[in-house]
């Protein structure tokens, strides 16, 4: 491949010339109405602004920014025609494993008497990399024993969600030193989740990794023959998944001031529906970190806004699915109409 | 050899069931809640401190289906008694026709079956209701019987949150100038009752205390309080379970209430009553063990 040498996208260059609006433009559209249609509600409602309360902006992303790091490394995931479910799971155990490194000795029975009172950046890292081992271990799978993403990541789902149990045989992991701590407090998730955000939205559009991981989705045959080293691109792919996973579960560990093994549970779904949400085809090859980004916050807004309403608990979930349903279809009927015009 | 090794594998195991020890089987809803991990190591303590006791453990993970097989499963084993800690309170009428089937006794802990238990099977828990009106009385005094409430809400399909919740809201009935104004779900979870508590405090509602259903959650809205700059004497928060972070809590002033649900005396008395069924002796169909009330003036008891 001798891409290098070109720094633009190969896969769009027609299209660039004359003015087309953004892939991402018909959901962010979606997100406008939903935005719009709480606003209106909230004044019939409640009698007050939805939107136009700055903390309650931030509030909307910063609720959503763990679920957000898991949707990234999911997007990349799902762009290459995999799948990651063991999401969810890894987080939990990442906040324990962190967890379990941030404890004060003022506690008298914690896990690791010996490693009390450590720098935050001993348990950071260790939640990390443990999320990384774990997406380490679904990328060799996949790429060395041909089995399905799916399978593969749901195995890890079980066996990470079992290892967080295990660990302390389901007894929470608390009383974590400040200096941990002050990683979840306030908005520093969101900050974080903004530069993770920021960072693969570059790789996927300007990098090499980028250009293999759409290569691969859009066809792994062709890419291999190509010269791609398939395997190991996989295998780096699922393992920044696993990093991502891990970070989200250091910064969830680091807010609830404790490691518990219930953590994160279910939240691969709602990761995966933000990306597709985003415009990612589960069908692979296609998809964005703006997309994403975008399905994460209608998550956000959706979450935030049927508080607002006070809308009844028993309910909300039956309508937030029909609105994750609605909002993609409103979204492919948009993206027809606009290729057949 | 190999035919000798099996021959004493083979009589290994038949002189080690000869050995006649009661065996006891536990399906429990979930392994990781916190409050059950308690309950199931107070189980394993009970019946290892009896003599020929030996005592197995299934996570059914929340899942009626699973729990269901695993029933099956000990009845298939023929073990002595059977302990059940419910994934559905409405959905126990199977495994109980299981059990008495087969002849098994069966024991429910915890959580408490909605059918008429028949003769025979006993139900050892607390009473959720008792658990929701000692929380909503407690706050209420401290509001001086004025104010607005919010009720952060469990699980949605767990008894623990309807009873707690039927519980604070009967107690709360009795005070007029006391309104409740939120009611929403946490899903028991600390991480989520931040994001709910962090909506609450946004939407500009006033609230003077939460009702939470569990200790994770009034914990959860305690952090959001801390870092909004509100303090626990302008909202009032109560918890559920006094778990040992509860305690901690409790200790800094930032904790105002929470209620004790005795899971070591469930557990113990869940394995007596397994052991006494097993043995054939009558036990009543109903075993109490009593919420208690807990604040900063006797959480020492508790710690």
């Amino acid at each position: 491949m001798n891409t290098t040498t070109h720094p633009a996208p190969a896969s769009v260059p027609e299209e660039r010339k004359r003015f087309k609006m953004p892939q991402e433009g018909s959901i962010l559209l979606v997100l406008v109405g939903i935005a719009v249609l709480f606003e209106i509600l909230g004044w019939a409602v409640r009698g007050d602004t939805f939107l136009f309360n700055a903390q309650r902006l931030l509030i909307i992303v910063l609720q959503m920014s763990i679920i957000g790091l898991l949707a990234i490394g999911v997007t990349q995931v799902i762009i290459t025609t995999g799948i990651d479910l063991s999401s969810g799971s890894v987080l939990a155990l990442s906040a324990m494993i962190a967890a379990s490194f941030a404890q004060t000795s003022d506690y008298a029975r914690a896990v690791f008497p010996m490693f009390t009172d450590m720098p935050a950046v001993v348990p950071i890292l260790l939640g990390v990399l443990a999320g990384g081992l774990a997406g380490l271990v679904n990328g060799a799978l996949i790429a060395r024993t041909m089995i399905p993403p799916f399978i593969a990541t749901l195995g890890m789902m079980v066996t990470a969600r079992g290892l967080a149990r295990w660990y302390t045989d389901g007894q929470p992991v608390s009383l974590l030193s400040d200096e941990f701590t002050w990683f979840g407090s306030g908005y520093i998730p969101v900050v974080v989740f903004i530069v993770v955000a920021a960072i693969f939205h570059i790789a996927l559009k300007y990098t090499r990794y980028g250009k293999f991981t759409y290569a691969i989705g859009a066809n792994m045959n062709a890419a291999r023959v190509s010269g791609i080293n398939v395997n190991r691109h996989l295998v780096i792919v699922y393992s920044i998944a696993g990093l991502l996973s891990g970070l989200a579960g250091v910064l969830t560990a680091a807010r609830a001031a404790s490691g518990q093994a219930g953590m994160g549970m279910a939240y691969e779904l709602d990761a995966i529906a933000a990306a597709v949400i985003g415009g990612t085809s589960l069908a692979g090859g296609v998809g964005r970190i703006t997309g994403t980004v975008i399905g994460v916050i209608i998550l956000g807004v959706m979450t935030s806004g049927f508080t607002f309403l006070g809308i009844d608990a028993y309910v909300q979930d039956v309508v937030k699915g029909a609105i994750i349903v609605a909002a993609v279809v409103a979204d492919q009927y948009r993206q027809k109409k606009r290729k057949t015009a | 050899m190999k035919r000798l090794l099996l021959g004493i594998a083979a009589s290994m195991a038949i002189s080690m069931s000869a050995y006649a020890e009661t065996k006891i089987a536990v399906s429990m809803s979930y392994f990781d809640d916190n409050f059950l991990t308690m309950l199931r190591q107070s189980m394993a303590k009970s019946a290892a401190e009896k003599p020929d006791v030996s005592i197995q453990f299934e996570d059914a993970q929340g899942d009626i289906g699973r729990q269901l097989n695993q029933v099956q499963n000990f009845v298939a084993q023929d073990v002595d008694a059977i302990i059940i800690n419910a994934t559905d309170t409405a959905a126990t009428a199977r495994m109980t026709k299981l059990a008495k089937k087969a002849g098994i006794p069966l024991v429910y802990v915890n959580k408490k079956p909605d059918q008429e238990l028949p003769a025979g099977v006993v139900y050892v828990g607390s009473d959720e209701v008792v658990a929701g009106r000692l929380q909503g009385e407690q706050l209420a005094k401290s509001l001086n019987g004025k104010g607005n409430v919010a009720i952060m809400l469990g699980e949605l399909s767990s008894s623990g949150t309807r009873g707690r919740t039927q519980g604070v809201k009967e107690v709360l009935a009795n005070y007029p100038d006391i309104k409740i104004v939120e009611e929403q779900t946490a899903n028991f979870q600390r991480s989520e009752a931040i994001d709910l508590m962090n909506n609450w405090i946004v939407s500009g509602i006033k609230i003077d205390a939460i009702a939470a259903n569990n200790d994770e959650m009034a914990l959860g809205a305690l952090l959001a309080m801390r870092q909004a700059g509100i303090s626990p004497k302008d909202i009032v928060v109560g918890g559920v379970d006094a778990t040992s972070d509860a305690l901690s809590s409790m200790a800094a002033k930032e904790l105002a209430v929470t209620v004790f649900q005795n899971a070591a005396a469930q557990g113990e008395g869940a394995v007596t009553a397994a052991l006494s069924l097993a043995k054939g002796e009558q036990v009543d169909g109903t075993v109490w063990v009593p919420f208690e009330l807990v604040m900063l003036e006797n959480m020492h008891q508790y710690q």
